[in-house]
């Protein structure tokens, strides 16, 4: 609000916070940041009501870019940051960030347990393929067979498909994007934060550095959108746009509306507190005395 | 010659009823305002197995389980055998024990010094099949029996037995009743065991009975703090436990995570967020947490974590006692990483330590480590109502005029600096476990890193000049001065108080602000002392080591007593100690004067 009371529009450039990134030129992460930028206009979001927060790896560094409250944390960690803000202070708007080794590595288990629980956050997960700022590693969603620096011989391994794990494991919205296609992903991260409950995007994002020049323009020639007729409602319609090789298929994979960890929390609290004021600490103590 | 202080202890399998016997025999000292202390022992089985239950019940305020058991019930020898060197028996000790068991006497090891012990076998599973029609009955045979040698407050053993069994399905009731009756009459054929020892006392009010993990959990909500995240482990998960029914009712939130890294990472994001936020785990867990409790050093956020220790390394002994983390939470961490560590000394201790936790974590934007152990945290003893006159702190928050240009990592002379938190206007920024600016920007130049340090690192000086937490018993000057910290309170007063009823000049100092450690308390009371003995259940000697990294203790005149955990610390082994020393400290003066 202004002095006069006038309530002030914000623009996209109301949210940065003049923090110079310090990703590579070219980096898909720039194109997430200003489609976020954009979709908090967009949605007037209250910069000083938002945390974001993040764990360990270039894209974790978004925070910092973002003039909102922030949280640089450790690696693997954002989510378990996240819940506790969120459920902590459920009046938040809460956005984690990562990349994805720090989601789907290190970080793995708070993302299954997030989706489960409906974790009433929108969690981005930035997807290169690769561990980017300790320079080069093999990350669990580099396709198999590729050479990176910890696979001289070729990535032995498959990887893991976050969407398909994200809806597996209970998350209620989820979706795949790509950073070059600003247009989407401001809808995508908009839906996104609108959603109750675990809103997970997966955005392709690619990296210059470790994963060529060419990968920017190999993710855009794979890039598709779901068919019109799509229903997001079934899980099962999903599967034939999950663990992709030739295509990267963009769009909401799966929404539905089930209770958000909030609800579920805010409903124990109204059922504890039926009897009307809180317990005093000697009222609880006095529980305390024998039964008899 | 009746007495004021008896100690029980029955043993069985899981399914004998010990626990219920014990916590019986417990609750019915406490509503009689009797002082009781009950500890339970258990094999690592989650059902089964052999199990013990110690309660001492006494007219006079206790400090310690009682060492030598006078009353043993044993309904099974071979249970018996796995507590061996743990349950000690009294030279007069009345040995109550199933009839039916045949084991040869010389088979059973009672101690040292119990060849004049009363033997008393009992048919316990025949009066129970008699009188209750089940031998499941026994236990409650046991209480009728016990109830009419030892001259217990029967009414209220029997409202016991009406509230516990009064729920089952009908016949269940009126059976426990006649197996209590069978046992009380069959209390005359074996009285002559048990004379001189009926329990003498005056009825007075009743007392709390409470466990230190049960007072942890009432001490946070006290506190102020409204959200709490954790994830089980024994012997902290009555924290938990608790929490989930009270913390709803207060307004307050609650998660069980999926892991200990989850369980820290959240209650940094909940404190970040403005909200009091604790967690409890043992040493296992703590190790899982300690690269956060960096993050929360480095970021400056308030946390309570409490450390319920118990055996270790690894898995350890998790049932049984142990003062073996202490390294893990003074320094366990990358980095220099400052925290609080505090030590509550006794059951109600727990409450106390928690409110100062977090009145110190919020005023110092600080992790703070409650080291309880599972001696103080899972026994159930009797107290008083909490006078609950405890000051509860908050965090410093910004002015008008520092959010103009927020720093939140602002220099200050103390190194607290105001903190925002979200849905403050114009308190926005973005914390860091890099090292950061004032305004928390990443940075990686040392000159900001060593100021940084020094900011952080100072916060500690204020803690310890506000919280000198420690205690002192005993005689003012003392030839022998014992230094002991946590649970090894309790056994250490105990053992003083009976000294100096002898005349004896003996003394004790307990901290309780472990870290930053009270340093000036501390130099004052070494000057007080002659011979020093250091006690603690740590086999490489942790604390005795811990102070000697910036104390001068007595060169030639300090001792030191450790042992590992896994049985708690004796009157008797204080005792020794004490008068071992005692006698080399008067052989050294005769010596050189």
């Amino acid at each position: 609000m202004s002095a006069a009371g006038v309530k002030v529009e914000l623009k996209p450039g109301a949210y940065k916070s003049g923090l110079k990134p310090v990703w590579c030129p070219g980096c898909g992460d720039f194109g997430v940041l200003n489609a976020l930028y954009r979709a908090m206009a967009q949605l007037q979001i209250e910069p000083s009501n938002t945390v974001i927060l993040s764990g360990i790896g270039c894209s974790s560094r978004l925070p910092g870019y973002v003039k909102t409250y922030g949280f640089n944390g450790v690696h693997g960690r954002a989510l378990t940051l996240a819940t506790g803000v969120k459920v902590a202070r459920p009046d938040l708007t809460v956005i984690a960030v990562g990349g994805d080794g720090d989601g789907l590595a290190i970080g793995g288990n708070h993302l299954i347990h997030s989706c489960r629980r409906n974790l009433d956050v929108l969690y981005i997960l930035m997807d290169n393929e690769i561990y980017g700022l300790t320079k080069g590693q093999v990350a669990p969603t580099t396709p198999t067979g590729d050479k990176t620096k910890s696979t001289y011989w070729g990535n032995p391994e498959p990887s893991v498909d976050p969407c398909e794990l994200a809806i597996s494991t209970g998350a209620t919205w989820v979706a795949r994007g790509f950073s070059g296609d600003m247009k989407n992903l401001t809808g995508m991260i908009v839906d996104g934060l609108e959603h109750n409950g675990f809103s997970f995007l997966n955005v392709m994002s690619p990296c210059v550095t470790w994963r060529g020049d060419d990968q920017f323009k190999e993710m855009k020639a794979k890039l598709g959108y779901l068919p019109e007729d799509y229903d997001p409602a079934r899980r099962a319609s999903s599967v034939p746009f999950t663990r992709e090789k030739d295509k990267i298929t963009c769009g909401v994979l799966y929404e539905v509306e089930t209770p958000s960890l909030t609800d579920q929390l805010e409903d124990m609290k109204e059922r504890a507190m039926a009897g009307g004021e809180a317990p005093t600490t000697k009222e609880m103590l006095s529980a305390f005395y024998p039964k008899f | 010659m009746p007495t004021r202080d008896l100690t029980f202890a029955i043993v069985g399998s899981g399914g004998d009823g010990v626990i219920t016997t014990g916590d019986m025999l417990a609750q019915t000292g406490a509503s009689v305002g009797l002082h009781v202390m009950k500890v339970e022992a258990y094999g690592p089985q989650i059902r089964g197995g052999e199990s013990s239950c110690t309660v001492r019940i006494s007219a006079d305020p206790i400090y310690a389980q009682g060492d030598l058991v006078q009353v043993l019930v044993v309904f099974n020898w071979a249970d018996f055998a796995q507590f061996r060197g743990e349950i000690l028996a009294s030279p007069d000790a009345i040995v109550i024990y199933e009839e039916a068991d045949d084991t040869a006497r010389e088979d059973i090891d009672l101690g040292p010094d119990t060849d004049d012990v009363r033997w008393v076998p009992v048919p316990f599973i025949e009066l129970a099949k008699e009188s209750a029609g089940t031998k499941l009955a026994k236990n409650i045979v046991t209480l009728g029996l016990l109830s009419e040698l030892f001259k217990l407050p029967q009414e209220p053993l029997e409202q016991a037995i009406r509230g516990k069994f009064a729920k089952k399905k009908s016949g269940v009731l009126e059976a426990n009743l006649k197996g209590f009756e069978a046992g009380k009459l069959h209390a005359s054929n074996v009285s002559d065991a048990a004379a001189g020892r009926r329990l003498q006392y005056t009825p007075s009010e009743p007392m709390l009975l409470m466990s230190g993990n049960e007072l942890s959990a009432v001490a946070a909500l006290h506190a102020g703090c409204r959200f709490f995240a954790g994830y089980p482990i024994t012997p902290s998960s009555e924290v938990l436990h608790l929490l989930s029914k009270l913390m709803p009712e207060v307004g307050g939130y609650l998660v069980q995570t999926e892991d200990e890294l989850s369980a820290i990472g959240a209650v940094i994001g909940g404190s970040f967020a403005g909200v009091k936020s604790m967690t409890a785990t043992s040493g296992p867990g703590l190790a899982l947490m300690t690269e956060m409790l960096g993050l929360a050093s480095m970021a400056e956020i308030p946390a309570v974590i409490i450390d319920v220790q118990r055996g270790g390394p690894s898995t350890g002994l998790p049932t049984k006692s142990e003062q073996s983390d202490l390294w893990q939470a003074l320094w366990g961490s990358h980095g220099d990483a400052p925290r609080v560590v505090l030590a509550p000394a006794d059951v109600e201790d727990c409450f106390h330590a928690t409110v100062a936790a977090f009145n110190i974590a919020e005023e110092a934007q600080v992790p703070v480590i409650v080291l309880s152990d599972q001696f103080i945290a899972q026994r159930r003893e009797t107290l008083s109502m909490l006078t609950l006159d405890h000051e509860v702190r908050g965090r410093q928050m910004p002015s008008a005029g520092d959010l103009h240009d927020y720093k939140r990592y602002k220099e200050t002379k103390s190194g607290i600096s105001p903190m925002s938190w979200p849905g403050m206007k114009g308190g926005e920024y973005q914390t860091n476990g890099l090292e950061h600016m004032e305004d928390g920007s990443p940075t990686s130049m040392y000159l900001t890193h060593e100021k940084m340090n020094a900011k952080r690192y100072r916060k500690l000086r204020a803690v310890r000049d506000k919280y000198s937490y420690f205690r002192h018993y005993g005689a003012e000057k003392a030839d022998v001065g014992i230094i002991c910290w946590g649970s090894s309170k309790g056994p250490v007063k105990e053992a003083v108080l009976k000294a100096n009823g002898r005349g004896e000049r003996v003394s004790a100092f307990v901290p309780q602000l472990l870290y930053p450690f009270p340093y000036h308390e501390f130099q004052e009371y070494i000057k007080t002392v002659r011979e020093v003995i250091v006690v603690e259940l740590s086999y490489s000697a942790q604390f005795y080591k811990y102070l000697q990294t910036f104390l001068e203790l007595p060169d030639g005149h300090t001792y030191v007593f450790k042992r590992s955990g896994g049985k708690n610390l004796t009157v008797s082994e204080v005792e020794d100690k004490i008068q071992k020393v005692l006698e080399m400290g008067a052989l050294r003066r005769e010596v050189l004067v």
